[in-house]
């Protein structure tokens, strides 16, 4: 163990000069992932967030252990707190030898529905200090369905610069080529654990091939849980529709615009046609003191981004589900049968 | 003081007192110096006194001015002002001054006892004068002025006349003293002075008190009194005044005579000196003395519109004597058009000076100034004014009713002489007024109406005639014979068809064939209303809907709007008798919406909290209203309306427990539920509308009986003529929702349900409960069918499970989301929202709607799943290629186009396509929620 710590540490002194390799694998180790797990299921109605702490190794970010955050309340001096807490919590930490590098946050999130401006924000926050970190998101009402529910993501670079830059108008977004699934980049999760872990887990395991979560997964109503879905993804839906009024509305204003731009033009050079006859100086075809030539601003398209992620997120939940409950209802079919 | 006059004895205070009334009345009578005189004698003493007083008190610091000293500083400040206020040419402060000084002035001769008026005064006097000889003079400054300061001149130029007459010779006198200045000007006004004083006094007088009492016209009585003593007065005043010029012979009055006081009479006429009711009265002295009917004619004209000036505010009413007067003037005029039909009233053109010299023999037309139509519409108007003003509830409200008849006889009259001498607009305005006096009126009414007239027709006409005749001795005794007599003519009753409705038919059909178009709207509103409360409602339905008045009633008066709401409302009291509450909610439900059904009606005001209205706003809503008896009943008009509303939505409220699509029907009835659902103690109903949430309650428990027994026991019933049949029906109509709502309410709770339960439930017949039930089964608002075995009713409880609803939610997001996608697209590829063809933007209309809509039109056709898929799949199917999120609906429709199914659309496609075989294999379906319906239905199969 102290000997990968080493390797890792020199690695990442190491690295740090070079140009830093994709972010290829989080890997977290296990006692982390069941901190997080006991921690969003305690709390299971509201939603909670923690610290994750590890190395970043190369291409592989560890995360080695986290700790949860007090349940934030909307308060100014709460949310101090919550700061001070933090950093006495990592000093505390590395007084009992734990690593307390920052490497992202984790939080739960309900039928997957974190994509949100909150999450990006607090992204660009982190991205700050740490260059590289990931926010994992564990969603418990899908983990009792037998699949453990952990997704790490960042914000891809390019996203992330745009964002950063706060224009995300339709023209800049097709320059970059940057479309809603090029916001996140879900990073694969690979569970270390020690192997003397392993080995007592192996130990523990028992005799029957059926574990708890295969049982899980044999659950016959999903219904609930899809209707969640739906109300969401109908919530979704409706989200993109007054976003898509708002861009119609601008479409509107803007032909209306380059109309009246057109006509005003068009006098313009009748007139200059009329002057250049008269031999006077032409006047200028441009008139920025003209209201009909101040840009319509463009609304922006992160939010629409995000609400399609969303509703493409809903989508392959349902889609998930509604194949496994099919294959469930054909097996009990089956089995009624005979 | 006080001791002071008591050691004086009263001798003084007495003195004093006169002396002080007469410098009040202004009078300028001779009497005043002696008095003075005597009051001079009696205050030296007391002066003496206080100037021994003052002496006393000379010994002390305080300087101690004398009281008279006092009241001539005082007066001196006053002078001062004036002189200040008349640089500034500010009169108002001028006059204020002079009323000052004219009070300080009593006490400075109280106080010096003197009988001489102060120098000072004087002086005071003379300078006003000059300096409003002077303002006067200069008309230019005058015009400039405010009017408020040109009031103040005029008013102190009045004053300053009067006062000045009272020291005409020390002004005089001091004239000639200190400086002589241009007396001519002053003489003038003198004269000037005089001549108005004659003039004005007493009739100003009278006038006043005249318009003060019109103003004020809650006490009639004495008004009555009052009015009839200035009469007397005046007549004998006014008899002195004619006598001088008739009385001599009356074969010395010409034609000429005549006239020339005419015109002088009518030029004096709208003059603020001349009294009303005077002029009325010379006027119709004046008619006797006429030497032609033209001129007496001419001289009616001018007699009865000087009756209509007698009441000048727009608010009150013509007192009701001369209004009938007025009639009689009116039916005197017909008289004489009838015996001479060579003469013609006309508005249009200016007659000829000497027109009406042409005697009776004369044979030409003689064109006489005068409009019938206006003098008729302007007595109508003062009728209903009067209506409006006399409170309903005294017996004067139902005496003025009585001259209802007298008004009907013009009316029937000048609308016969118009249609005789071929003016059919005129009559058929005439008609409107006469129509607009009997369509409210229901056959009892109408009954009691035409007994009336033919009953006062004979004793009024008789009594008429005695009093008439009295008068007429009387005044035959005072003044020569009348020169052109004419003999009643035109008839002095009306006549009234047998039925109401002959009458209206006839009124109307004359109206829809010469009136103008607000005329024959406003019949063709009375008529439709005269159909309703003759409870022909499908006749006046029909009417209202070929008339199309509903859509351009907006842009008509306030007044035919007010019509159109009455009418409406009758309308839905006539349909709700008739049993039809779907159309009796839909004629009330709009005047109920806002709360504001008194305003709506004209029958009273509605007190609205949160913006006041002006006074004026207030004025005009006041000269709109209603009268009384003319008045819909509020109380069963808000019995009917909330009955109906509670038929209709209280079957539909539990209908909509499973169906959160559905609206309600009565916006106003869910909020007076919910207030009544918000007590949380409910006390015994006490007005209509308790009664009927009351009801609401038992209903929608499905109690029929007890609902039945609390709108029954409301006491507005009493007023329908059919009492027993409508209750009969509403008994019968709340059986019925009751059963629906029962049926809505629990079916979930049965399996099976058999007839002769209901039956004894609702209390209804077999027969009845089987076409209710099957009703709601065709209507698809029952998931059951029958049993016919065993009569029994075997439900199919199969609700649309959470996840099925919100899988119809979904796909219409999914289809307004495809149908924006289009247009975004079709935006982008220069397609321009605006240039949509109509067709397509029907498409989306009905998509934003609901696309339940959608469905419903693809059930209807539901056969033809190729045109689906050819056009519609295909149109839709653009969806799919504008973008990701588009694709669930690209799948979705592609499923019907008869592609594979693939991903999320494809589920919902699944699950779709079987509900439209099934309708398809059912048949077009008529009405209902379409989702609901078509899911159970797949279950089902």
């Amino acid at each position: 163990m102290a000997n990968t710590m080493g390797r890792s540490f020199l690695q990442a002194a190491a690295t740090s000069e070079e140009v830093a390799p994709p972010l290829r694998v989080v890997q977290i180790e296990g006692l982390a992932v069941l901190k997080i797990i006991k921690h969003c299921n305690e709390f299971l109605p509201s939603l909670v967030t923690g610290q994750l702490l590890g190395l970043d190794v190369g291409s592989v970010l560890e995360v080695t252990n986290c700790f949860p955050f007090p349940i934030r309340e909307e308060d100014e001096e709460i949310e101090a707190d919550g700061a001070n807490y933090q950093l006495e919590m990592m000093r505390c930490l590395r007084e009992v030898n734990v690593d307390n590098n920052t490497v992202g946050w984790y939080q739960s999130t309900l039928m997957g529905s974190f994509q949100t401006v909150e999450l990006i924000e607090t992204f660009m926050n982190y991205q700050e200090n740490i260059r590289r970190c990931v926010c994992i998101v564990y969603d418990p009402s899908r983990s009792a369905q037998g699949v453990l529910a952990l997704k790490a993501l960042k914000l891809t670079d390019s996203f992330m610069d745009l964002y950063r830059n706060n224009n995300f108008t339709g023209e800049k977004l097709r320059e970059k080529n940057l479309s809603w699934v090029d916001i996140f980049e879900e990073i694969p999760i690979k569970v270390s654990n020690s192997a003397l872990a392993s080995a007592f887990m192996t130990e523990l395991e028992p005799e029957l091939p059926v574990k708890q979560c295969d049982y899980d997964r044999l659950k016959l109503s999903t219904a609930p849980y899809m209707e969640r879905n739906l109300e969401f993804l109908i919530d979704c839906m409706e989200d993109l529709s007054a976003e898509q009024n708002k861009f119609q509305y601008y479409y509107r204003n803007l032909s209306r615009q380059q109309a009246q731009q057109q006509t005003w033009l068009q006098k313009r050079r009748v007139e200059n046609m009329a002057r250049k006859a008269a031999g006077e100086e032409p006047l200028p075809e441009e008139d920025p003191a003209n209201p009909i030539f101040k840009p319509i601003l463009e609304p922006s398209r992160v939010d629409s981004y995000l609400i399609t992620n969303q509703i493409s997120n809903y989508c392959n939940q349902i889609n998930g589900v509604a194949t496994q409950s099919f294959n469930r209802l054909y097996l009990m079919k089956a089995l009624h049968e005979d | 003081m006080a001791s002071r006059f008591w050691t004086q004895g009263g001798d003084s205070d007495t003195e004093e007192e006169e002396q002080e009334n007469s410098e009040y009345e202004d009078g300028s009578d001779a009497e005043q110096p002696a008095g003075d005189n005597a009051g001079a004698t009696a205050r030296s003493r007391y002066l003496r006194d206080q100037a021994s007083d003052s002496d006393d008190s000379d010994g002390q610091h305080r300087v101690i001015k004398s009281a008279r000293d006092k009241r001539f500083d005082e007066m001196a400040s006053t002078v001062d002002q004036m002189k200040n206020a008349m640089k500034i040419n500010d009169w108002v402060s001028l006059q204020e001054s002079f009323e000052k000084i004219n009070k300080q002035l009593e006490k400075v001769v109280r106080v010096t006892e003197s009988v001489k008026v102060p120098n000072l005064y004087i002086k005071a006097l003379v300078m006003l004068e000059d300096f409003l000889a002077q303002a006067l003079a200069n008309k230019d400054a005058k015009k400039k002025m405010s009017s408020s300061n040109a009031k103040a001149l005029n008013s102190m130029k009045q004053k300053l006349k009067k006062n000045n007459k009272q020291y005409e010779e020390l002004i005089a006198k001091y004239r000639e003293k200190p400086e002589s200045e241009d007396e001519g000007a002053e003489d003038e006004d003198e004269d000037e002075d005089e001549e108005s004083e004659a003039e004005e006094d007493p009739s100003k007088i009278v006038m006043s008190d005249e318009e003060n009492d019109d103003e004020d016209d809650e006490d009639e009585d004495d008004r009555d009194e009052e009015g009839g003593g200035a009469w007397q007065r005046k007549t004998s005043k006014k008899d002195k005044l004619m006598d001088k010029q008739f009385m001599k012979d009356p074969s010395e009055i010409t034609w000429d005579i005549v006239n020339k006081k005419l015109k002088e009479i009518v030029a004096a006429r709208g003059k603020k000196g001349t009294g009303r009711v005077e002029q009325v009265e010379q006027l119709t002295f004046l008619t006797r003395v006429a030497k032609t009917p033209a001129q007496k004619l001419e001289i009616l004209f001018s007699a009865i519109s000087s009756q209509f000036d007698i009441n000048p505010s727009l608010l009150g009413h013509m007192p009701i004597n001369v209004w009938k007067k007025c009639v009689g003037n009116m039916l005197l005029v017909l008289d004489i058009l009838e015996q001479y039909p060579n003469i013609v009233v006309d508005d249009m053109v200016e007659p000829e000076e000497n027109e009406t010299q042409k005697g009776a023999d004369y044979n030409g037309t003689v064109r006489v100034w005068g409009n019938l139509v206006a003098f008729l519409e302007r007595l109508d108007s003062e009728f209903f004014k009067s209506l409006q003003c006399i409170d309903p509830y005294t017996r004067e409200y139902v005496e003025r009713l009585r001259d209802e008849p007298l008004f009907f006889v013009i009316a029937q009259n000048v609308q016969d002489y118009l249609e005789r001498i071929g003016d059919f607009k005129a009559a058929s305005k005439v008609a409107l007024r006469r129509l607009e006096l009997v369509y409210y009126k229901p056959q009892e009414v109408y009954d009691a109406m035409r007994n009336l007239a033919e009953q006062t027709g004979t004793e009024e006409g008789l009594e008429d005639g005695d009093e008439s005749e009295e008068k007429q001795s009387i005044e035959e005794n005072r003044g020569p014979p009348v020169f052109i007599s004419i003999p009643e003519l035109v008839p002095r009753k009306p006549t009234f068809p047998e039925s109401s409705r002959t009458l209206v038919d006839a009124l109307v059909s004359h109206i829809y064939s010469y009136g103008d178009e607000r005329t024959k709207a406003r019949a063709m509103l009375c008529d439709i209303y005269h159909h309703a409360i003759f409870d022909e409602f499908s006749i006046a339905r029909d009417l209202l809907l070929m008339s199309h008045l509903q859509d351009g009633i907006q842009l008509m008066d306030i007044s035919s709007q007010i019509l159109f709401n009455r009418v409406m409302a009758q309308l839905g009291l006539c349909a709700f008798r008739a049993g039809l509450i779907q159309e009796a909610h839909g004629c009330l439900f709009e005047l109920y919406q806002g709360g504001r059904v008194k305003e709506l009606l004209a029958q009273g005001f509605s007190q609205n909290r949160y913006h006041e209205k002006t006074p004026e706003q207030e004025k005009a809503e006041r000269r709109r209203q209603m009268p009384y008896h003319m008045h819909i009943n509020l109380e069963l008009l808000e019995a009917t309306h909330l009955i109906s509303a509670m038929l209709l939505e209280v079957p539909n409220m539990a209908a909509a427990a499973y169906d959160p699509k559905r609206k309600p029907i009565s916006k106003t009835f869910r909020r007076l539920l919910e207030v009544n659902e918000r007590h949380t103690f409910v006390g015994p109903p006490e007005n209509v509308r308790d009664h009927v949430m009351a009801a609401t309650r038992a209903l929608s428990k499905g109690d029929c009986h007890k609902a039945f027994g609390v709108i029954s026991s409301l006491d507005i019933w009493k007023l329908l003529r059919n009492r027993e049949s409508v209750l009969e029906m509403v008994k019968s109509k709340i059986k019925e929702e009751a059963l629906r709502t029962y049926l809505f309410a629990y079916s979930s709770c049965y399996d099976t349900l058999s007839l002769e339960q209901l039956t004894s439930m609702f209390d209804l017949s077999k027969a009845h409960v089987h076409s209710i039930v099957s009703k709601m089964m065709v209507m698809e608002e029952l998931q059951a069918s029958w049993d016919q075995p065993t009569k029994c009713i075997v439900f199919h409880n199969l609700e649309q499970t959470r996840l099925q609803s919100l899988l119809f939610q979904m796909a219409d997001k999914l289809i307004i989301l495809a149908e924006n996608n289009e247009r975004a697209f079709e935006a982008r590829t220069g397609g321009g929202i605006e240039g949509l063809p109509p067709k397509r933007r029907e498409g989306m209309d009905y998509a934003t709607s609901g696309a339940s809509n959608r469905w419903q039109d693809n059930y209807v056709s539901g056969a033809s799943q190729g045109r689906q898929g050819g056009g519609y799949g295909g149109r839709l199917g653009y969806g799919g290629r504008t973008g990701g999120s588009a694709q669930a609906g690209g799948g979705f429709q592609r499923d019907h186009s008869g592609h594979g199914s693939r991903g999320a659309g494809g589920y919902y496609g699944g699950t779709g396509r079987t509900s439209y075989h099934a309708s398809a294999l059912r048949g077009a379906q008529v009405e209902g929620s379409a989702g609901m319906v078509n899911l159970s239905r797949a279950g089902r199969i």
